[in-house]
C-alpha cells in the first residue's frame, strides 16, 4: 500500500497569510495531513505550574489536559472534501455517539482510526447505530447505519459480528467507555477474536494497554478488535472526509436473547446523585446564608449540590454534602464554588476537578487562585442573577 | 438488754445479711472467664492501693474526698465499735460507746455533705434513683446509731435510745439492700476490683496503658457477650459508683456524640444481669435506640443488644475516662474488646474505617500509599536510609503523618534540627510499615499483629540506638505494646529529644518574638505515657508566655484525633476538637504548640477564630534560625 | 438461591501484596445482599489472594488447581456447570493480570446466559434479577433479565465489608484440579509501565464549530480569568458562559 502522496506547495500555500509585501506563513498550524507539528515551548508552557517562582512542570496531566495548538479553521484554506475512493483495506470504528452527537472519545477514536486507516490507503467506516452529526469532519469515510431498534447490547453485539464477517475490516474499534467497552466484550466473546482492550497508544504497527493494574505495558501489533482508553489519541484535525452512506451488509442477526427482558433508563435528578459519581459540583460555603436559593440554583444549572464543612457542621447541608478531605473527594469535570474561600483540606477534595469557577468577595482566597474564572463578589448576590438569567433564557 | 446491745446486735446481724448479699454479688462474676489474679498479694495490697492510687484521683475533688473520708471512716469505725461492745469485757463500757458516737458523728457529718452535694439540685453528672436516697439511708444510719451511743454514754431516759435504734436499723438495713444492685455495692466490688485488678501494674508505678494483646486463636475473638470477659472485668464493671467524673471528662460526650462512658460501664455491669436496675443518670447524647436485653450469653453491642455500635465506636481511646476514674475501671480496654469482636468476627466496622483497615492489611499503611512515598516530603533533604548505613544512633521513626503536608512540616523541621545539632539519624524509609496503631485501636488485631511483627523483624535487622518520633501514637505502639511482640526499644518522642539537646547546648535557642502560647498535650504522650514536662521545659526555653488550659497535663482533653475516631466519623453536635480549639482561645493564646501529627491536623482543622497551630520542632526551629546571626556559617 | 462470585488472583495495586479485587469484594457485599448461600470460585495456580476473600463475607471458596498460564475459562465453565448457581457475579476487572475485563464475557458467552454489565444494586423476585447499571455522570439503567444470569460489578456499587479474620479462619476452602488448558505464550510483548500523557485538542474540540472558533481565537483559553465587583448580572452573564464553554451546562435555548 502507498502512501497518499503529499504535494508541499499545496500544504504551503494553505497556510499563507493574507495580506500584501513579502510572503508569510503560519507555521503554528497544523498541517493538513500526516502528523502534527509540536511545539515543544508551548507544551512546556501548559504544563507549568502556576504560583511559584522557580519553574516547575507538572507531567502528569493534574494540571489541565496538555494544551496541543487548537485547530483555527478559518485560517486553513477552504476546506476540501477528501474522497477515498477505492480503499485498499476498512478500518470500522463503532462510537458511542451518545445522543446522536460524537463525544470527545468517538472524536479520539476517529482520529485514531484515521490513523490507522491513513497509513496505507484504508477507508474509515462507521458503523453507527442510529444517525450521527458530523461523521465526515471527524473522520469518517464511509456509513453504514445498523439497525438501532433494541437498546440490548447483546443484540448490537449480534449486528457488529455480521458486520464483522461481512466487511472483513482490518481493524474494528470501539471506545473503552462504558457502552462501548460493554459491546467490545461482547463481540468478542461472541466471535472468539483477540481483544486489545483500553490501549493507549494505537499505530498502525503498535498498539500499547496497561496490565497488571498498570505495572506492565502490554504491547504489540495491534489486533483486529481495539478498545482505546480516552486521551490516548488526537481528534481526527484533516479535511472532512466524504462520510458516505453504504448500505449495511446483509445477514441475519440472532434472535435477541431471550433472557433479557427489559432495559430502560432511570429517571436520576443531579441533586439526588452522589457527590462522587457527580460531573457538575456546586458547592456552597460560608458567604451563603440562604440554602433554599442555593438549591434552587443547583436545580437550575442541574448540579449536584456540595457544601464546606462549616455549612456542614452548622447543620445547613446534610453530612453527605460535604466535600473535602474529611468529606467526599470528588471526580467531578467542573466544580462551582459559592462563597467558599478554600481551606487546604476542602481543595484536596476538589483536587481532581478540571475547572474550577469560584465566586467569593476575598480577592485573596486560595479558592480564587484555584478556579479558572473567578468573580469578586457576593455570592448571595450573584445566585438571584443565575437563577434569573437561566429562568429568562428558558422563557425565550 | 439495752438499746445499745441491741444496735450491737442488728449490726451483727445486718453483717450477716450483708455477707449473703456479697456472696450473691460476687457468685454473678462467674460467668465471666477465668483470670489469673495474685489473690495474696492483692488483698494484701488495698490499703496501699486505697490510700495512695484512689485517694490520688478522689482527691482531685477535695469535697468530695473529704466526703467519703468522714462517711466510709465513719461507718467502717462506728460499726466496728458497737460491734465490739458485745465483747464481754467492754460491754457496757462507756468509754467505748463515747468513741463510738464521736465515729457515729463524722460519720453523719459525712452523710451530710453527702446530702448536701445533692439537695436542693442534682448536678448532672451524678445519678438519681437509689443514689439520691443514699443520703437519707445514710443519715438514719449514721443518726440513730448516734443516738443509741448516746444514749449509752449519757443514760438518757425515755425512749430517745429505742427510737435511735428503729431509725438506725431501718436505714442500716436500707443500705444493705443497696448492696447487690444499689450505690452500696461500689464498696465491697470496688474493695476487690482494687485486689483483683486487671492491670496491677497501674499500682507499681508503671504507666500500664498498652492494650493487651488478644488470643488471636481463642474460639471467639474479642467480646461478644458478657461471658466473654474475664470475670474481674465484670468486677470492675461492678465497682462504678456513678460520680460522673468520666462523663465530664469524655470529650466524646461533650461533642454530643452517642458516648457516655458512666452510662456505658452501667450498661456492662447490667449486661450479665438478667433484670438489671434501672439506669438514672445523664443517657447518651443523641441515643440511638436498642433493644436493651442482657444476660450473660446475650450479646452486648447491637441495636437489638444492649449498646448501639455507634457508641464504641464514638471513642477516642484518650483515657481521659480512665484517668479519671476513682474506681480504676478500665473503660477502653472494655471498648477495645467490644470494638474487637465487632471488627474481627462480624466484619461490622463504621464505613469509613472499611478502607484504611483494608488498606492497611493489603499496602500496609492505612491510607494504601506507597512505602516509598514516606519520605518525600523531605524532598531536599538529607534522609539517610538505615539500609545504606546499616547503623545509627537515631532512628526516625516518619509514622503516617509523613504522608501530609501538616505533619510534613513538621518533620522537615526535625530533620532540619537533627542535621543542625549533629545527630547521626537515619529513617526505614520503605520498610517502614505503619505501626499499626489505627488497626489496634479499631479492633483489628490480627492485622496489627502482622505489622507489629513484620516491623520488628524489619527493626531486628538493624542496629540503632533509640527510636526517635514525632508521632506520639507511633511511639506508645513502639514503646509499649510492641514488647508484647518481642520488640524491645528505647523510644524518644521529638519533644523529649530537642529538650536534651538544648540543656546540652547543642541547639542554640534564641529569644522567640513576643506572644502567648499554649501547649496542648497529646493523649498518647500525656496521659498514656506521662511525659507532660518534657515539652514545657522546651517551650520554656523558647522564651515565651506560656499559659495552660484549665485542661492540661495528663488531664488534657482529647483533640478527638485518637483511636480512629476521625475514621469512624461518628455525627454529634458538635466536633471535638471545635471545643479544644475555643479552650485555647480562652486563655488568650495567639498560638497552640502541638506535638503530635493528629493533633495538629484535628485543630488545624478548626475554622474561624483560631490560634495558630504550630508544632513543637517548628517553633524550635525558628528560635535555632533567629540564633544564628544573619549571613554566618550555619 | 444459589450464588457464586468469581475471584481472580488480585495485587494490591500500590503494594503488590496479594489482595482480592475491589469490585469482586462489592460482589460478595451484593450477593449476600440476596441470599446467604454465597461461594467464591477461583481457578489458578496460587488461591493466596481468592482466600482473603473469605475474611470479606464468604463461607466457601471453590478453588480449581491450574497450571501457572492455563486459561482458567473451562474450568470455571465446567465449576458453574457443577454448582449450577442462580447467579454469578465478577468484578469489573480482575485483580491483576491482563484485566481485561473478558472472562465474564466468555463465560456468559460459553454458558448461553445474560450478562449484566456494571451493577450496582440487586434484586430478585420469582426468578427474574432486576439490576441496576451505572452508567457514566450518575446515569442508572434498569436490566430485568431471567435466571440464571451473570453480572458484573461496578466500582460504584455499596462498599465491600471489611476483613474479618475470624471469617477468613472459619471459611472452608474445596479445592479440586482444574481442566488444564494450555495457552500458547501471549503474543503480547511486556515491558514496565510507562505513563503516557493524555492527548486533549483543547477544551473545545469536542463541541460546535462556532464554539471551535471561540476557543481558537481566545488567546489562552477561559483560564485564570478574575473579575473584581461586576454587577451581579455581568458576573450572572460571565458564569453561565465559561461553564458553556466548558461544556457541563447545556447551551441556551434558541441559540444553538
Amino acid at each position: 500500500m502507498s502512501r497518499t502522496r503529499r504535494d508541499p506547495r499545496e500544504e504551503r500555500e494553505a497556510r499563507r497569510l493574507a495580506g500584501s509585501g513579502r510572503p508569510r506563513w503560519r507555521l503554528d498550524a497544523p498541517p493538513t495531513s500526516g502528523r502534527l507539528r509540536r511545539d515543544p515551548r508551548r507544551e512546556i508552557d501548559a504544563l507549568r505550574v502556576a504560583g511559584t517562582t522557580r519553574l516547575r512542570l507538572d507531567r502528569t496531566g493534574r494540571a489541565g489536559p496538555l494544551a496541543l495548538p487548537t485547530i483555527d479553521t478559518a485560517a486553513v484554506a477552504a476546506p476540501t472534501i477528501r474522497i477515498v475512493d477505492d480503499p485498499a483495506y476498512l478500518v470500522t470504528v463503532v462510537p458511542d455517539a451518545p445522543g446522536g452527537r460524537l463525544a470527545p472519545l468517538d472524536r479520539q477514536l476517529l482520529g485514531a482510526a484515521r490513523t490507522l486507516a491513513d497509513a496505507g490507503g484504508g477507508a474509515v467506516l462507521v458503523l453507527s447505530f442510529g444517525q450521527i452529526d458530523g461523521l465526515g469532519a471527524a473522520g469518517a469515510d464511509r456509513i453504514v447505519a445498523l439497525d438501532a431498534e433494541s437498546g440490548d447490547p447483546s443484540a448490537r453485539a449480534a449486528a457488529l459480528a455480521i458486520a464483522l464477517a461481512a466487511l472483513q475490516p482490518r481493524h474494528m474499534l470501539l471506545p473503552e467507555s462504558a457502552g462501548g467497552g460493554d459491546l467490545a466484550r461482547r463481540l468478542a466473546a461472541k466471535t472468539g477474536e483477540a481483544l486489545f482492550a483500553g490501549a493507549e497508544s494505537l499505530t498502525a504497527r503498535l498498539a500499547t494497554r496497561p496490565a497488571a493494574n498498570r505495572r506492565i505495558e502490554q504491547r504489540g501489533a495491534p489486533p483486529r478488535l481495539v478498545t482505546l482508553a480516552p486521551d490516548a489519541h488526537l481528534p481526527h484535525a484533516g479535511a472532512p472526509h466524504e462520510a458516505r452512506a453504504i448500505a449495511a451488509p446483509e445477514g441475519r442477526a440472532d434472535a435477541p436473547h431471550t433472557g433479557i427482558l427489559s432495559i430502560e433508563d432511570l429517571p436520576v435528578a443531579a441533586d439526588a446523585l452522589p457527590l462522587a459519581e457527580a460531573d457538575f459540583v456546586i458547592s456552597a460555603g460560608n458567604g451563603i446564608t440562604d440554602f433554599e436559593l442555593f438549591r434552587a440554583l443547583a436545580r437550575a444549572l442541574g448540579a449536584t449540590p456540595g457544601a464546606s464543612r462549616m455549612v456542614c457542621d452548622a447543620g445547613l447541608m446534610p453530612r453527605a454534602a460535604q466535600v473535602g478531605a474529611s468529606g467526599t473527594v470528588l471526580e467531578a469535570s467542573c466544580y462551582f464554588a459559592l462563597g467558599i474561600s478554600g481551606a487546604p483540606q476542602h481543595l484536596q477534595g476538589v483536587a481532581r476537578c478540571e475547572h474550577v469557577v469560584a465566586v467569593n468577595t476575598d480577592l485573596h482566597a486560595a479558592m480564587v487562585e484555584r478556579a479558572g474564572l473567578a468573580i469578586i463578589a457576593d455570592a448571595q448576590q450573584v445566585m438571584p442573577a443565575l437563577i434569573a438569567l437561566l429562568t429568562a433564557e428558558g422563557e425565550e | 438488754m439495752n438499746a445499745a446491745s441491741a444496735l450491737s446486735l442488728v449490726i451483727v446481724a445486718l453483717a450477716i445479711l450483708l455477707a449473703v448479699e456479697a456472696v450473691r454479688v460476687a457468685r454473678r462474676w462467674h460467668v465471666g472467664r477465668p483470670a489469673s489474679v495474685d489473690w495474696w498479694a492483692g488483698l494484701a495490697a488495698i490499703p496501699k492501693r486505697y490510700l495512695v492510687d484512689v485517694h490520688h484521683v478522689v482527691a482531685r475533688d477535695p469535697y468530695a474526698a473529704r466526703m467519703h473520708a468522714l462517711a466510709a471512716g465513719g461507718l467502717l469505725a462506728g460499726s466496728a465499735l458497737a460491734v465490739l461492745g458485745l465483747v464481754p469485757p467492754l460491754a457496757g463500757s462507756r468509754w467505748l460507746w463515747a468513741l463510738a458516737a464521736i465515729a457515729f458523728l463524722v460519720a453523719l457529718a459525712g452523710g451530710g455533705m453527702v446530702g448536701r452535694r445533692r439537695y436542693p439540685t442534682r448536678p448532672a453528672r451524678l445519678s438519681g434513683g437509689a443514689f439520691q436516697r443514699l443520703p437519707l439511708l445514710l443519715v438514719g444510719y449514721f443518726g440513730g446509731a448516734l443516738l443509741v451511743a448516746l444514749d449509752a454514754v449519757l443514760d438518757l431516759t425515755g425512749p430517745l435510745g429505742w427510737l435511735g435504734l428503729v431509725v438506725a436499723s431501718l436505714g442500716g438495713f436500707g443500705l444493705v439492700r443497696l448492696l447487690a444492685d444499689g450505690p452500696m455495692r461500689h464498696a465491697f466490688a470496688g474493695a476487690l476490683h482494687l485486689a483483683a485488678h486487671p492491670r496491677p501494674g497501674r499500682f507499681e508505678g508503671e504507666r500500664a496503658t498498652a492494650l493487651i494483646p488478644a488470643d488471636l486463636d481463642a474460639p471467639r475473638l474479642g467480646v461478644a457477650v458478657p461471658a466473654d470477659f474475664a470475670w474481674n472485668r465484670l468486677l470492675g464493671f461492678d465497682a462504678c459508683i456513678q460520680c460522673g467524673r468520666c462523663e465530664v471528662a469524655c470529650p466524646a460526650f461533650a461533642a454530643g456524640q452517642p458516648l457516655n462512658p458512666k452510662r456505658l460501664i452501667q450498661d456492662l455491669a447490667g449486661s450479665f444481669k438478667d433484670a438489671p436496675p434501672a439506669y438514672r443518670g445523664s443517657d447518651y447524647p443523641q441515643a440511638r435506640p436498642v433493644a436493651g436485653v442482657s444476660g450473660p450469653e446475650r450479646p452486648i453491642v447491637g441495636a437489638g443488644a444492649l449498646i448501639h455500635p455507634d457508641t464504641i465506636w464514638s471513642c477516642t481511646t484518650c483515657r481521659a475516662c480512665v484517668e479519671e476514674c476513682p474506681m480504676m475501671i478500665e473503660h477502653v480496654d472494655a471498648i477495645v474488646d467490644l470494638r474487637r469482636f465487632q471488627t474481627m468476627e462480624l466484619a461490622a466496622v463504621p464505613a469509613g474505617a472499611i478502607a484504611p483497615l483494608s488498606e492497611s492489611r493489603y499496602a500496609e499503611e492505612p491510607g494504601g500509599r506507597a512505602l516509598a512515598a514516606r519520605t518525600d516530603f523531605a524532598a531536599g533533604l538529607p534522609l539517610p536510609l538505615i539500609a545504606e548505613k546499616g547503623s545509627c544512633d537515631v532512628l526516625l521513626w516518619l509514622g503516617s503523618g509523613a504522608y501530609e503536608l501538616r505533619h510534613g512540616r513538621t518533620l522537615r523541621a526535625l530533620v532540619e534540627l537533627l542535621r543542625r545539632a549533629g545527630i547521626d539519624y537515619a529513617v526505614l524509609g520503605p520498610e517502614e510499615r505503619d505501626c499499626g496503631d489505627l488497626a489496634r485501636r479499631l479492633g483489628d488485631e490480627a492485622t496489627f499483629a502482622d505489622l507489629a511483627r513484620a516491623n520488628i523483624a524489619t527493626l531486628g535487622r538493624y542496629r540503632f540506638n533509640r527510636i526517635l518520633t514525632a508521632d506520639p501514637h507511633a511511639l506508645h505502639v513502639l514503646r509499649n505494646e510492641y514488647p508484647a511482640f518481642g520488640g524491645h526499644y528505647e523510644v524518644v518522642h521529638h519533644s523529649a529529644l530537642l529538650d536534651e539537646l538544648a540543656a546540652d547546648g547543642r541547639l542554640a535557642l534564641a529569644a522567640a518574638p513576643d506572644g502567648r502560647l499554649t501547649y496542648h498535650d497529646p493523649c498518647y504522650l500525656g496521659r498514656y505515657n506521662g511525659e507532660t514536662d518534657a515539652p514545657r521545659r522546651l517551650l520554656d526555653r523558647l522564651g515565651l508566655e506560656r499559659v495552660e488550659m484549665e485542661r492540661h497535663g495528663k488531664r488534657s482533653m482529647c483533640c478527638g484525633g485518637g483511636g480512629g475516631a476521625p475514621v469512624s466519623d461518628i455525627a454529634g453536635e458538635r466536633r471535638i476538637p471545635d471545643i479544644r480549639m475555643a479552650q485555647a482561645r480562652a486563655t488568650g493564646a495567639k498560638t497552640v504548640a502541638v506535638a503530635c501529627p493528629q493533633c495538629a491536623a484535628m485543630l488545624e482543622g478548626v475554622t474561624g477564630d483560631v490560634a495558630e497551630v504550630r508544632d513543637l520542632a517548628e517553633l524550635v526551629l525558628a528560635a535555632v534560625e533567629a540564633a544564628v546571626p544573619q549571613g554566618a556559617p550555619r | 438461591m444459589k450464588a457464586l462470585v468469581l475471584l481472580s488472583d488480585g495485587r494490591h495495586p500500590v503494594s503488590g501484596r496479594p489482595a482480592p479485587a475491589g469490585t469482586e469484594l462489592q460482589a460478595i457485599a451484593l450477593a449476600r445482599g440476596l441470599t446467604e448461600e454465597v461461594a467464591g470460585l477461583y481457578a489458578g495456580p496460587d488461591a493466596a489472594a481468592a482466600r482473603t476473600a473469605l475474611g470479606h463475607g464468604l463461607a466457601r471458596l471453590e478453588h480449581r488447581r491450574l497450571p501457572e498460564g492455563d486459561d482458567p475459562l473451562p474450568s470455571l465453565a465446567a465449576a458453574i456447570a457443577a454448582a449450577a448457581p442462580d447467579l454469578v457475579l465478577a468484578g469489573r476487572r480482575a485483580g491483576a493480570g491482563a484485566q481485561t475485563g473478558l472472562v465474564p464475557y466468555q463465560l456468559a458467552e460459553a454458558l448461553g446466559w445474560p450478562l449484566v454489565p456494571d451493577v450496582v444494586a440487586l434484586t430478585v423476585a420469582d426468578g427474574v434479577l432486576e439490576a441496576v447499571q451505572a452508567l457514566p455522570k450518575g446515569a442508572r439503567r434498569r436490566w430485568r433479565v431471567k435466571l440464571p444470569a451473570l453480572v458484573t460489578v461496578h466500582p460504584a456499587a455499596p462498599v465491600a465489608a471489611s476483613f474479618a479474620i475470624g471469617m477468613a479462619r472459619s471459611g472452608h476452602v474445596e479445592d479440586a484440579p482444574g481442566i488444564d488448558a494450555p495457552q500458547d505464550g501471549t503474543a503480547l510483548e511486556e515491558r514496565p509501565y510507562r505513563p503516557r500523557p493524555r492527548l486533549i485538542a483543547s477544551a473545545a474540540a469536542g463541541a460546535s464549530a462556532a464554539e471551535r472558533l471561540k476557543a481558537a481565537t481566545q488567546s489562552a483559553g477561559p483560564g485564570g480569568r478574575v473579575m473584581v465587583d461586576p454587577t451581579p448580572e455581568e458576573a450572572a452573564r460571565a458564569i453561565l458562559e465559561h461553564l458553556r464553554a466548558l461544556g457541563v451546562l447545556k447551551p441556551a435555548p434558541g441559540r444553538d
